[in-house]
């Protein structure tokens, strides 16, 4: 892989460069709980030591809520409206853990069908990643596949070296591009010139293997396991909408004025118990443990079934922002456990 | 006073109860969780100290523990909610066994930081020592102390114009994610099916946009306007960081100073939405 050095002013230059040609650069907020879009590269904030922010950097590739178009109803007919094309962004500073979640999650919106406004985004996307020097207990990316210093999902990945500066490792082509256009930006790093810090970087203990977990999981569908969970889970979605990869979605049509209105897309959560009622009135995951048992399948057996990845980046957020404290890097392990 | 292991243990036992709601330590050692225990050989994973956050009442409503009896660890905050559930007739006295725990003060949160101050809730606390029990244990003291943000922002709210009221509020509901965890871990939205559920008609638009987030957030309120007994897990809970408690402390300051109301304190008080009295202030009627 080519590597570059950079100081901590160029890159900012750069970023300034990204703001001016009118693109959309986004990075962790001041008190680190969410990214943000900057108005001045001085914004930046690029800490390895950072705790993952409190919801996932998701939303700018999948946002929360979004028009898939606007409709007027005529006296025969009816008018659709396009959404305007999304505009270039850049995410600067994300984590391993998030960097990886949007090549995850580009499976799932390019299967059977192609996810225009997912696709759209992530074409429209660069990815400057960092790597991570923060560990706590919820955190186990190094268990599904993904370490500290993994550049996955990244275009350009940054390693900060104790003088300031950075090695940034050139990932993609899209990342290449940005070195070639800004050249008198980087200076050229000697082979090798990040190992010492990459090398010195532990990330979080290994605490399951992912292939014994699914072994269980494809024999024990039924299963008490998930009980004591059912018992506590208060259902809410906080889980799913934090999460770098969760990407269930509701579509639902809102009238704004009489025969004027728009068709919306927005956030879904499989723990709550409308996910799965049925206009019937039945409800197959009728109880908290059969939806929380779900949760789990789908990141750690279905989605592999299905495009041979987790469907988890070990970041932690669900479980560091439940209220009620399920840990399901801890539930995980011990499936493993069983086996 | 007994200690709550072999409490839990005699109850359990003695089938005076068929479940007990209690806390247990996580994954992380200076957080705990809920834990739900039915068997009396379970009890010993119980623990109560100043990281027992969550407000176990929010576990008596649900569909799974009615008809049942169930033995509850509650803080002073927590009993009020219980207390508020009982004279809204949702649950039954008969039916909790309350294992009130006498508190000094729970911590802010899980956080390094908020973890070594006080939670808000706990700094102006008359229920010390639950003011409804069935039996009393005793929470160590970490010593824990803190500053009343919230009541010096009310106080600024207080003084705004309604516009910059309204742009404060604004920027606060538009980091609403609709994950809807105040809801969830709020011991008073019991409803069976929420109108932030229902779709045919749609009341509250299910989109976080700025419409359907104020209608969200201002219902939420008003549903629990004279009747939210102030333990703040919505609050606590919200991943976006909304400072839900000012609205909820600030209702309940209105109930306290025009109606002389304070909810969850008294089984023999009617609700202050559910009864009138001839002597309550007429003035808004212009």
């Amino acid at each position: 892989m080519e590597e570059y050095l950079i100081s901590f002013d160029n890159l900012k230059k750069i970023v300034d460069g990204f703001i001016k040609e009118g693109s959309d650069v986004i990075s962790i907020s001041k008190n680190g709980d969410r990214f943000v879009r900057l108005e001045k590269s001085d914004d930046i904030i690029l800490n390895p030591e950072q705790r993952p922010s409190d919801i996932s950097a998701k939303e700018f590739l999948f946002p929360r809520t979004e028009p898939i178009f606007f409709y007027c109803k005529q006296k025969e007919s009816v008018e659709i409206i396009d959404k305007e094309p999304q505009k270039r962004q850049v995410l600067v500073g994300l984590k391993p853990c998030d960097a990886a979640s949007l090549g995850i999650m580009h499976r799932v919106f390019n299967w059977d069908y192609r996810d225009e406004f997912f696709n759209r985004r992530y074409d429209n996307t660069l990815i400057i990643g960092l790597a991570c020097k923060y560990v706590d207990d919820y955190c186990f990316c190094t268990s599904v596949n993904i370490s500290p210093t993994s550049t996955r999902g990244s275009d350009l990945f940054l390693i900060p070296l104790s003088d300031g500066r950075f090695v940034v490792q050139v990932v993609t082509d899209k990342g290449k591009e940005i070195v070639s256009r800004n050249s008198q930006m980087f200076e050229k790093a000697d082979p090798d010139s990040g190992k010492a810090v990459i090398d010195s970087i532990k990330g979080p203990q290994k605490k399951f293997d992912s292939k014994k977990v699914k072994e269980w999981l494809d024999k024990n569908f039924e299963t008490d396991l998930f009980n004591p969970i059912g018992d506590i889970c208060l259902g809410c979605g906080q889980c799913a909408f934090v999460c770098p990869t969760c990407h269930c979605f509701d579509i639902v049509d809102e009238d704004y004025r009489y025969g004027e209105g728009r068709r919306m897309k927005n956030w879904d959560s499989c723990q709550f118990y409308l996910f799965t009622l049925h206009a019937s009135g039945h409800n197959p995951r009728d109880t908290q443990a059969k939806r929380y048992r779900q949760r789990v399948n789908h990141k750690f057996k279905y989605y592999i079934d299905r495009f041979g990845e987790i469907l988890c980046t070990g970041c932690g957020r669900c479980s560091r922002g439940c209220p009620v404290a399920i840990d399901i890097g801890g539930i995980v392990t011990r499936i493993e456990n069983l086996t | 006073m007994a200690d709550l292991i072999s409490i839990v243990k005699g109850i359990l036992e003695s089938k005076k109860v068929d479940v007990v709601v209690g806390y247990t330590r996580a994954t992380s050692p200076n957080r705990t969780r809920p834990i739900v225990i039915r068997n009396a050989s379970e009890a010993d994973a119980l623990v109560i100290d100043s990281s027992c956050l969550n407000n176990l009442a929010t576990y008596l409503t649900r569909k799974e523990n009615k008809g049942g009896k169930v033995g509850i660890v509650a803080k002073g905050c927590d009993v009020k909610a219980i207390v508020q559930l009982i004279v809204e007739n949702q649950i039954k006295r008969e039916n909790v066994y309350i294992i009130g725990v006498k508190c000094n003060g729970v911590k802010k949160g899980f956080e390094v930081e908020d973890s070594k101050v006080l939670s808000e809730k706990c700094l102006n606390c008359n229920v010390k020592t639950p003011h409804l029990y069935d039996e009393l244990v005793e929470m160590g003291s970490d010593n824990l102390s803190g500053k009343d943000e919230k009541a010096e922002l009310i106080a600024k709210l207080e003084a705004m114009s309604p516009q910059e009221r309204f742009a404060f509020w604004e920027k606060e509901f538009e980091k609403c994610i609709r994950c809807y965890a105040c809801r969830q871990a709020c011991p008073l939205c019991y409803c069976e099916r929420c109108i932030a559920d229902k779709s045919m008609p749609r009341w509250v638009e299910t989109s976080a946009t700025k419409r359907g987030n104020f209608a969200w957030n201002i219902i939420r309120a008003f549903h629990l306007s004279g009747r939210c007994i102030g333990c703040n897990e919505c609050e606590r809970v919200c991943p976006a960081g909304i400072p839900l408690s000012l609205l909820n402390r600030k209702m309940a300051m209105v109930a306290k100073s025009e109606f002389g109301y304070e909810s969850g304190m008294s089984l023999d008080a009617p609700t202050l939405i559910g009864t009138y009295d001839v002597k309550d202030k007429e003035d808004f009627i212009k």
